[in-house]
């Protein structure tokens, strides 16, 4: 790259894609100055290396962001398509095979009249909203589709992504105590205490996964698995456990109590309205989002076809390989949701203690003594 | 832990008693599950006081579906009763229609004929494994799984269109009359029939795998809220939920009416009285009362096409009192009918199996945990049309 | 009589296995929904098969009725009303009217109308913006496409054919059910003959009154009388009554 502010060490397509865009609009929009004012310094301003690289960030982020909002959309229009389909029924219909319809439900959220308690603790049932939705997109966009694909290329990647997943809990608690109804106390209580025991498991199992590729960085986990084999083979229970627990994080069923009207009379989620609460649903979704990228990255050999193939193969379109992967997990979390009934809470917290941390830290032995042996 | 009282109204148990002793412990709170509450199965409140997790004390409120059935009826022919009876549970309306026409005949002193009779047991069963199916999938639902709902819809869908083929609606269907039935069964009935039980003694098996074979659904239901039997017999309650808890006794084999006689099928007793139990008394019901049509559907067929099915009654009743009890799907339900003489009943009154279920609620649910709760009443198949009448 | 299910399941073996019985289960369906369609029907653009014996609204064939009421009063919700229409040649004849919205579907006014005229339909698409549409006028209620397996015959057995050893046989009530007057409470105002829809009221000349004049009383035609009962409830010395035959 030619422009000195680069501010990355290997290629990248996004950046690149900004990088023409910004130079076709800001070129007109200076061309535009310049033919009014000749010989202006905004027109020079506007097309000096520090403020096209600057735009051509801010854009790289707008379309990371939209590729990926369009990512979660599609994983809600396959979750009720598919959920309609175990069911026996059809999902939904309406325009272009049901996918306009989540985009319809979307807009009418919006719509909705943002109706708020009294006496709720104003400052933190706003902050907590955005701060929930904040972290989830924060971290659904942080994980990479490819080599070329990506928003930042952390040494530490995954475990920079695990923290930022493991700050929702705090703010669902606080959330829920911010709305002054003591059902939605016990609601934030119940998501944030399953939410923070099923964590720990989760960060095993990603020490597991680093351990046996020799890097917390994203592509070279990736590349490590594309040289041996993919990682849901010698850790496959690290494999089933993480699904679980990241079912459990994503508060879907069969552990979703915030959900769970019928035993809890409500959830933390009650006294949101309107968009808030559409926000908090599509929080819901993209962190569901992200760890289905995040098993398809440590297990499922990330945007590399398969370790046999060819480079030509694994590097046509990897992005949508990525993607591919990242829904067939998913449609194997709705079918665990389809088949589950729920889990009491009391039940949910035995099994992250008693027998999910266990099997990880059974995971994280098997991890080092393979390494140790030799064979990765 | 948060002081949670001071921030909103606490809505104390009625009582003056209780109000005085629950100002002095903070640890207890009553959560009302509420008349609107997603699934309660029908308009009723039942408040539970909670220490922590666990249900140390209950109270169900009934009464707001009530229609004044009863005073209704006094006002009405006999045979106008006989849609308003439909209506007292829509799920069970077969069984409540059939009720209250045996009822009306053992005042006036007659006997219907026995196709009538085989053509009503053969309504009532189908009315049961509806009755049950619907159980079913309100079961699935309060446990948190959608599937069962619609798979078990799916199923009853199949009865009900039986129902329609017999006498042309699928639920409310006005199909007994007093002194028989409304038509005769169609030329094809039996063929229907069988087939619809061969069907479903395979595609329940499908349902019964989601919930049997699946160590979450079992581990919510196995332990939890048992009865015993002393506490059955003086609450009163009747039904699968009876029969759970070690009681072994059925109408339709220990005191039958109709021609329950002649048809040879067993009553599933289970001794645990928990949860689990009341849930496999009820689909083990299912299976029985395929057996059931099949053998009765034989009967009709022997008596071939000329037999009657509808006696002539006169409009009148005259004076007297007369009772009758039908095993309900939930429970023993009974009709009281005083009569005058003229062609409109003194006194008819209902006894709702679910009125007496409902209010031995206290018992089954201490001890259980606040999540347990739907499950727990979901187990006895609420439907407030009858409670409230 | 073997129970098959208390056999089999509470050790069921698949329970060890923790969930993979019912994953095999749902997605054994999954493949079938997906290959085949899923059970549901397209409502509105398919519509599901309806037998003729299904009841929907009550339907009307106007040229059968002969305006008796009866549906009217065995209606349990009361939702039918007689009024006055003008029939085919211009006469004010009186017909029901139904208030669809008040309807149980109970299918009563078809079982006893002795004349089967009112039928049941298989239209259940009733849903209208007014409430007035409601309100199905005797030419509305019309349904076209009438046919025999939509009416609803009423047939009883008596008790004693039954006993006599011939139970086959079966009539309508209004066959074997005739009115009877009680000659000395008649007044011979001749109010029974203008309300009887069927003309099946003869005013004959029989005996004496109290003054001496000659009494009209009603001599009734069992082969016409449709035992509408609209005699029995018009007459103003309640003289006469049904003679019901069991």
């Amino acid at each position: 790259m030619s422009n000195p502010y680069y501010p990355y060490d290997t290629y990248n397509v996004v950046y690149d894609l900004g990088f023409e865009v910004y130079q076709f609009l800001g070129g007109i929009v200076a061309w535009l100055i310049d033919l009014i004012l000749p010989g202006n310094p905004v027109s020079e301003w506007l097309m000096s290396d520090a403020v096209v690289n600057a735009f051509s960030i801010i854009i790289l982020a707008l379309v990371i962001f939209l590729v990926i909002f369009v990512g979660v959309l599609i994983s809600l229009w396959e979750e009720r398509k598919v959920l309609g389909r175990f069911m026996d029924r059809r999902g939904t219909m309406v325009g272009m095979k049901g996918f306009m319809q989540c985009v319809a439900d979307g807009l009418k959220t919006f719509m909705k009249e943002n109706t708020m308690p009294k006496k709720i603790d104003k400052m933190t049932y706003m902050w907590t909203v955005s701060l929930i939705i904040g972290t989830s997109v924060l971290v659904a966009c942080m994980l990479p589709l490819s080599d070329r694909f990506f928003i930042v290329n952390f040494d530490s990647g995954l475990l920079i992504v695990m923290a930022l997943y493991a700050l929702a809990p705090f703010f669902i608690l606080v959330s829920g105590w911010s709305q002054n109804n003591k059902y939605s106390l016990i609601g934030g209580m119940r998501a944030a205490e399953s939410m923070i025991s099923y964590e720990i498991p989760m960060l095993i199992i990603v020490c597991s996964v680093a351990v046996l590729s020799g890097t917390f960085n994203i592509g070279g986990i990736v590349a490590a698995q594309n040289e041996s084999m993919w990682y849901i083979i010698p850790l496959f229970v690290g494999f089933i456990v993480f699904f679980t627990c990241s079912c459990a994080e994503s508060e879907r069923s069969p552990f979703d109590l915030a959900e769970a009207e019928a035993e809890l009379v409500e959830g933390w989620q009650t006294e949101y309205a309107g968009m808030k609460w559409g926000l908090i649903m599509l929080g819901d979704y993209l962190r569901g989002f992200a760890s289905c990228a995040m098993i398809s990255i440590m297990f499922l050999g990330g945007w590399n076809v398969a370790p046999f193939a060819s480079d030509a193969v694994n590097g046509f379109l990897p992005e949508v390989v990525q993607l591919l992967k990242g829904w067939f997990v998913f449609f194997i979390m709705i079918w665990v949701r389809v088949a589950l009934p729920r889990v009491r809470i009391d039940q949910i917290l035995n099994l992250g203690w008693k027998v999910f941390m266990p099997l990880s830290v059974v995971n994280l032995a098997i991890a080092v003594l393979l390494k140790v042996g030799g064979v990765f | 832990m948060m002081v949670v009282e001071n921030t909103i109204d606490t809505f104390d148990s009625p009582s003056e008693e209780r109000i005085a002793k629950d100002r002095y412990q903070t640890d207890a709170m009553w959560i009302y599950m509420g008349p609107q509450h997603p699934f309660s199965h029908g308009l009723w409140t039942l408040k539970v006081r909670v220490d922590g997790e666990i249900v140390t004390d209950a109270e169900p409120v009934i009464g707001y579906l009530h229609r004044g059935w009863e005073k209704e009826a006094e006002n009405r022919e006999y045979p106008k009763i006989i849609p308003m009876a439909d209506r007292l549970c829509y799920s069970a309306s077969m069984t409540y229609t059939h009720l209250y026409c045996m009822t009306v005949e053992k005042a006036l002193g007659i006997e219907v004929p026995e196709k009538a009779e085989y053509i009503r047991i053969v309504a009532d069963e189908i009315c049961r494994i509806q009755s049950h199916l619907m159980w079913l999938a309100a079961v699935g639902t309060d446990l948190g799984n959608l599937t069962i709902f619609l798979w078990g819809m799916r199923e009853r869908e199949y009865w009900l269109d039986l129902n329609v083929r017999l006498c042309g609606q699928r639920m409310t269907t006005n199909y007994p009359r007093i002194g028989g039935v409304r038509n005769d069964t169609t030329d094809i009935f039996d063929r229907d029939v069988m087939r619809c039980t061969e069907r479903f003694e395979k595609a329940l098996w499908d349902l019964i795998d989601m919930i049997d074979s699946s160590s979450i659904y079992v581990s919510r239901m196995k332990g939890i809220s048992r009865l015993t039997r002393e506490q059955c017999a003086n609450l009163g309650v009747t039904g699968p939920a009876m029969r759970g808890c070690g009681v072994d006794f059925d109408l339709r084999r220990d005191d039958p009416y109709g021609k329950y006689e002649n048809i040879d099928f067993e009553v599933p007793v289970l001794t645990e009285g928990d949860t689990y139990a009341r849930y496999m008394v009820r689909i083990e019901e299912m299976f029985q009362s395929c057996e059931i049509i099949r053998q009765a559907v034989r009967k009709i067929n022997a008596l071939g096409k000329n037999a009657p099915y509808r006696l002539k009654v006169p409009s009148k009743v005259p004076a007297g009192k007369a009772f009758c009890k039908l095993e309900d799907p939930r429970g023993e339900s009974l009709m009281y009918l005083i009569s005058d003489g003229t062609d409109k009943p003194f006194r008819l009154k209902v006894r709702a199996p679910l009125f007496t279920n409902i209010s031995a609620s206290r018992p089954m649910v201490k001890g259980v945990r606040v999540a347990d709760v739907p499950a727990v009443m979901a187990m006895i198949d609420v439907c407030m049309g009858e409670t409230d009448r | 009589m073997p129970i098959k299910y208390l056999d089999k399941y509470p050790k069921n073996p698949a329970r060890s296995l923790w969930v993979l019985k019912p994953m095999w289960v749902s997605l054994r369906l999954f493949f079938r929904t997906v290959r085949h369609r899923p059970v549901t029907i397209l409502y509105p653009y398919e519509k599901e098969w309806i037998p003729d014996n299904y009841r929907g609204r009550p339907g009307l064939r106007f040229d059968k009725c002969v305006g008796c009421g009866v549906c009217s009063r065995m209606c349990p919700t009361g939702c039918i009303k007689m009024v006055e229409v003008a029939d085919d040649d211009g006469k004010m004849v009186m017909r029901p009217q139904v208030f669809v919205g008040r309807c149980a579907f109970c299918g009563y006014c078809a079982e006893y109308c002795p004349v089967n005229a009112m039928t049941v339909t298989p239209e259940y698409e009733l849903a209208e913006l007014f409430k007035e549409d409601m309100f199905y006028g005797p030419r509305r209620l019309n349904f076209k496409d009438t046919t025999p397996g939509m009416e609803v015959h009423l047939e009883v057995t008596l008790q004693s054919d039954i006993d006599a050893g011939s139970p086959e046989k079966r009539y309508h009530p209004h066959e074997i059910d005739k009115p009877v007057v009680d000659e000395d409470a008649c007044i011979g105002c001749k109010k029974c003959q203008k309300v009887c829809p069927v003309d099946a009221v003869e005013m004959v000349e029989k005996g004496l009154n109290a003054k001496g004049k000659p009494k009209l009383v009603p001599l009734f035609d069992p082969k016409k009388c449709i035992c509408c009962n609209n005699c029995v409830i018009d007459c103003p010395k309640d003289a006469i009554h049904i003679e019901e035959v069991l």
